[in-house]
């Protein structure tokens, strides 16, 4: 996605930018189960919150780069419960994040081995609401090994799960995460199948599997594709998320996905499932995530909440006019 | 906090904490307590404090609130139930380890989400050895997140009876930057020094450049320090004609030494009238 991308190419791909008709779904609540707003801007926070965006979960991921110790692993989880939570919250989004050893990391097994020391003293903290994203990349020991030791730390946390599946081999790999997850006695309702595809959702649903679907440009998941599996499947344990990074990816997937749904005729009922109640369900499962906490976060007053944060730099305001051309 | 006040702030504590939470968590926060390995178990119970508390505001009754006026910590009472319980539970480790102590507390502050951090700021005039959490404190004053720094600013005895005037100056003047409510800074006078005032100064003059307003609580760490070079900046502040900036600025001169700037404030009526009628003070702002 990176090297040979040009403007050229991304508009013959992509098209035109075209602004996002909010309307279809305007007063519509969404839930993004799996964004990583680390890689975002603020500017990112706010689209999805006029999108409606109300909840979100971050899972731990890797940074594009191998990390080389321990430190930076800490410094990360400690991020995504501490000064990321409080970024979403000036945003009126309630953020909570799941913790885990992503797999190509597993790969590294000295590093590894005290990543998996630090995990205990992180997977109990409030709002860690799950054990993720853990799975295959490569599809190698070490990753089954380090798979297989977070599926137990699971277990004994009573979390639920957040798998990664992988790029390469996709269908193999999915069988065989759902496969070591019901050798280790897990519930498969506890556990959420990421980044299905046409391939894969018939088996994962029918061995009782949440199937999560990533609306990703290019390599992912397209949103007409989604609105096709939904009408062909139901919206029974099936949820949408952006998986936004650091890549060229949407953090309005869900609520955009929305929208077609709804121009492409599907019920309210299901869309809201699909985009927002199924994820609440199976991920409510941790005992660390209660609709309420972020209808609480909606409500608070903006320029009350914006008092004295510091992405905002003395005397700045929640929010700036992009129309205007005086910046003040 | 003195060692002499330190058997009655446990008490409440531990009185507050039993009629807060059920007969179920309160076995196993004694428990914790009273493990042999009892440094390990707060700390993992330190984490799973919310699971079996909930996170509710505490309830006082009448004797209750009485012991903590006492104690001299009455602003606990709005405190969250888990906070209280973490902050307790950091009140009884074993103090004989000082090294112990520190490593144990300070494993905690390495890897707290919010609300860990902000339980932890909080229970700092708890804790035995004050003088061993002084880079700590210090270090999070240098925070971005809103609710942390309200734990050690506002209505937080740590600071100013263990800060060195740097890390001090610097508490009250990101107060002012991040908009805390600066009557709750405990010691806030007290503490007040020229460095400081002068400090505060400069970031007057920076707003007004901006075409922005100034805090009125600012001036009342400057009226100590009222000399010839600090009048001329409060001339400056004084034509700007915010009658808010206005009053304070007269409070502040009023509660000074310096001659020449009283005669000054006198020759604004109102601010003559409003000094005379006697109900300014530093609460009206
Ligand atoms: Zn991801």
């Amino acid at each position: 996605m990176c090297c040979s991308s040009s403007i050229e190419r991304d508009k013959a791909l992509m098209g035109e930018p075209e602004a996002f008709d909010i309307s279809a779904v305007k007063g519509m609540k969404f839930f993004d189960p799996h964004v990583h707003m680390t890689s975002r801007t603020t500017d990112d926070y706010q689209a999805m919150a006029d999108a409606g965006v109300v909840a979100l979960i971050e899972p731990a991921f890797w940074l594009g780069q191998p990390r080389t110790g321990l430190d930076s692993f800490r410094d990360y989880y400690s991020s995504l419960i501490g000064w990321e939570r409080f970024r979403s919250s000036q945003f009126g989004i309630k953020h909570y994040c799941t913790i885990g050893l992503n797999s190509r990391e597993a790969n590294n097994e000295s590093l590894a081995e005290q990543v998996m020391e630090i995990l205990p003293l992180f997977v109990y903290k409030e709002g860690v609401v799950g054990i993720g994203e853990i799975g295959f990349d490569d599809q190698t020991a070490a990753e089954e090994k380090y798979y297989r030791l977070q599926l137990e730390l699971a277990k004994e946390a009573g979390l639920p799960i957040q798998v990664h599946t992988p790029h390469r081999d996709k269908k193999k790999g999915t069988q065989r995460s759902m496969d070591i997850a019901l050798e280790h006695g897990l519930d498969p309702y506890s556990v959420i199948i990421d980044h299905n595809n046409e391939e894969t959702v018939k088996e994962v649903l029918d061995r009782g599997f949440w199937a999560a679907f990533t609306i990703y440009p290019f390599t992912k998941m397209g949103n007409e594709r989604m609105v096709e599996i939904v009408k062909q499947y139901g919206p029974e344990r099936i949820m949408v998320n952006s998986a936004a990074d650091w890549g060229i990816s949407d953090p309005l997937a869900v609520p955009k996905t929305a929208a077609l749904m709804k121009m492409r005729g599907l019920s309210d009922q299901d869309i809201e499932l699909v985009t927002y109640r199924n994820a609440i369900t199976a991920f409510a499962q941790s005992g660390q995530l209660d609709e309420a906490d972020f209808n609480a976060q909606k409500n608070v007053d903006l320029t009350e909440k914006f008092e004295g944060n510091t992405i905002l730099r003395g005397g700045q305001q929640p929010r700036t006019d992009k129309s205007s051309i005086i910046i003040s | 906090m003195k060692r002499d006040d330190t058997m009655a702030i446990q008490e409440a504590l531990s009185a507050i904490v039993k009629s807060n939470v059920s007969a179920d968590s309160q076995n196993w926060l004694e428990s914790v307590i009273q493990s042999a390995d009892q440094s390990n178990k707060i700390s993992q119970a330190f984490v799973m404090v919310p699971r079996k508390t909930g996170k509710s505001v505490i309830q006082l009754n009448e004797a209750q609130k009485v012991s903590i006026a006492a104690a001299g910590i009455s602003y606990i009472s709005n405190w969250t139930i888990d906070r209280l319980c973490r902050v307790w539970l950091l009140s009884n480790l074993n103090a004989a380890d000082q090294e112990k102590l520190y490593a144990t507390v300070d494993r905690l502050f390495l890897s707290a989400e919010m609300s860990e951090a902000v339980a932890l700021y909080s229970a700092l005039p708890f804790l035995a050895h004050p003088e061993i959490w002084v880079k700590r404190c210090a270090e999070g004053i240098r925070s971005n997140i809103g609710s942390v720094l309200e734990a050690i600013m506002e209505n937080n005895p740590y600071p100013s009876e263990n800060l060195d005037d740097a890390a001090w100056n610097q508490l009250v003047l990101k107060a002012f930057f991040t908009e805390k409510d600066i009557r709750h800074i405990v010691g806030l006078d007290e503490r007040a020094n020229l460095e400081l005032a002068l400090t505060l100064i400069d970031y007057a003059n920076e707003r007004w450049a901006a075409g922005r307003k100034v805090h009125p609580q600012l001036w009342r760490l400057v009226g100590k320090f009222i000399n010839a070079e600090i009048f001329e900046h409060l001339k400056v502040g004084l034509m700007h004609y915010d009658q808010i900036e206005q009053r304070a600025i007269a409070l502040a001169v009023a509660q000074s030494d310096y001659q020449p700037a009283k005669d000054y404030i006198h020759t604004f009526p109102e601010l003559k009238l409003a000094l005379s009628e006697g109900n300014l003070n530093w609460d009206s702002f």
